[in-house]
């Protein structure tokens, strides 16, 4: 890197170039998981691999992320205040946890209303700068739906337990949840807001014949990237000097001090030469 | 460094033309208690408890951190005085930066002066064909040291020490740690310097100010 020290030091922000860890940057060896409780009106226990880890846990909440040594993991979700995970009611299932990858495993009804779960892989991937990443996921029992933003039709045909992912410009987006082929919101509409450099995790849960759909939001942040740059002037106002003219100044200024004639010419050639014109 | 998570549930209730009879929703029993008989010395096990603390995160509306965008940046000792707006990206990944030189724009998806960490950006042309040569240009003038104050939307006075002024081709700007969103508070104003390439209009140089808080 060429960089001209004007004043002072700048060791704070150019020094440490090398340093730049991704903010979103997961260990090598190990796992997140997030985990979502989308049954309604259940309050449940989670075992991993026969230890209870999340007690009393409520619908609608979400826990994590646990950072876990990649793996595969034995999960069972029993009823609160089970002795233990011998008589669950969804899993056990198994989970296969890579490195570096961020999870959500959802508790959630089926399309036909019957208890089970589904490990999500949450895309962690940067976001270009200005942009947020919008992740709808359908974990309701409920037939296939459309995603509207605005009104108009942003995914379509989406399926329990599917997922839509859209990379968006930052900012907030009006949307609602309608039965796949019609616009009539099942749910909201609702203003979701689409953070730059988050990933906006939105999950339709609930049952559809219970009248209990919901929303329920996780955010993922720390993906964005930075500006190409900084292009800050158009007119040459404030250009420093050319430095090839600044050459031709300072080999005329030593012409003078030399009044040698024939050193002059050959400076001036030089000069001129370096000029490149 | 994992990922920050957080969660909110909507509270958005639905309105689905569906009514009728819920059916059961899979709440199985809890398993009875072993019954204790005839052993009144046996003790029931205790319940195993969670391991670990996991945090939960429960039904709250997004409630993203509103920034506390800058409306004013000084650098008395080279007499520059510039209003700021909030600004964001071009389409081409740039900066967005406002058309006026004597505005200053401040990138909105980064820090502010209030939020703890990372880097604050403020940027503004150095010159423009429509409006001259503008106050940033004087930036490279600027010595280490001297106080540089952005005043907020609130109407508070943010102060900074100058802790360097460098001229850094645009080709190699270290964008990632100017726009930094994590690291100590700073405070880094741009503008353009270098040579001018009167073909393209374009600078070679950015110009970075470089300033930390002053307590």
């Amino acid at each position: 890197m060429r960089s001209t020290l004007l004043a002072g030091t700048t060791a704070g922000i150019l020094a440490a170039a090398a340093l730049a860890i991704p903010a979103n940057a997961l260990s090598d060896t190990a796992a997140d998981l997030s985990v979502l409780h989308g049954v309604p009106d259940t309050p449940v226990d989670v075992w991993v691999n026969g230890e209870l880890t999340l007690d009393d846990f409520q619908p609608g909440d979400l826990a994590g992320p646990l950072e876990l040594p990649a793996g595969t993991y034995s999960v069972a979700i029993t009823a609160p205040d089970a002795a233990d995970d011998s008589q669950p009611v969804i899993g056990p299932v198994d989970l296969p946890l890579e490195a570096g990858t961020s999870y959500t495993a959802v508790a959630h009804l089926g399309a036909d209303g019957a208890p089970t779960a589904t490990l999500f892989t949450n895309d962690i991937a940067t976001t270009a700068a200005g942009e947020g990443r919008l992740t709808v996921r359908h974990t309701a029992a409920a037939p296939a739906v459309d995603i509207l933003a605005g009104g108009q039709a942003v995914v379509s045909g989406l399926e329990n337990p599917k997922e839509a992912v859209l990379n968006l410009p930052a900012g907030v987006v009006s949307a609602a949840v309608a039965v796949a082929g019609t616009t009539d919101p099942v749910i909201g509409p609702a203003d979701v807001e689409v953070a730059e450099g988050v990933n906006t995790i939105v999950y339709a849960w609930g049952s559809a014949e219970d009248g209990n759909l919901q929303l329920a939001v996780q955010t993922i942040g720390g993906l964005h990237s930075a500006p190409g740059g900084v292009n800050s002037g158009q007119a040459g106002l404030a250009a420093d000097p050319d430095p090839s003219i600044a050459g031709w100044t300072t080999a005329a200024a030593l012409v003078l001090l030399l009044g040698a004639a024939s050193g002059a010419v050959l400076i001036r050639r030089r000069a001129v030469a370096s000029n490149g014109r | 460094m994992s990922i920050r998570t957080a969660v909110v549930l909507s509270s958005l209730l639905l309105l689905s033309g569906c009514t009728g009879v819920a059916p059961s929703t899979p709440v199985p029993a809890a398993e009875p208690a072993p019954a204790i008989d005839r052993e009144p010395t046996v003790t029931p096990a205790p319940r195993p408890t969670a391991a670990g603390e996991v945090p939960i995160f429960s039904t709250r509306l997004p409630s993203p951190d509103a920034p506390v965008p800058p409306v004013r940046v000084r650098v008395p000792s080279v007499d520059v005085e510039v209003d700021v707006i909030p600004v964001g990206v071009r389409k081409d990944t740039l900066m967005e930066l406002p058309e006026d030189v004597s505005v200053a724009g401040w990138y909105r998806y980064g820090s502010d002066p209030t939020t703890g960490a990372g880097t604050t950006v403020i940027a503004a042309h150095v010159d423009s064909l429509e409006y001259g040569l503008g106050p940033f240009a004087r930036l490279k003038g600027a010595a280490a040291g001297a106080e540089i104050v952005v005043t907020t939307v609130d109407g508070a006075e943010h102060r900074y020490a100058i802790e360097g002024v460098s001229s850094v081709r645009k080709e190699d700007l270290p964008v990632n740690q100017i726009f930094d969103r994590a690291g100590p508070e700073r405070l880094v104003l741009i503008t353009c310097g270098g040579q001018f390439d009167r073909e393209a209009l374009r600078y070679s140089d950015n110009v970075l100010v470089t300033a930390v808080p002053v307590e």
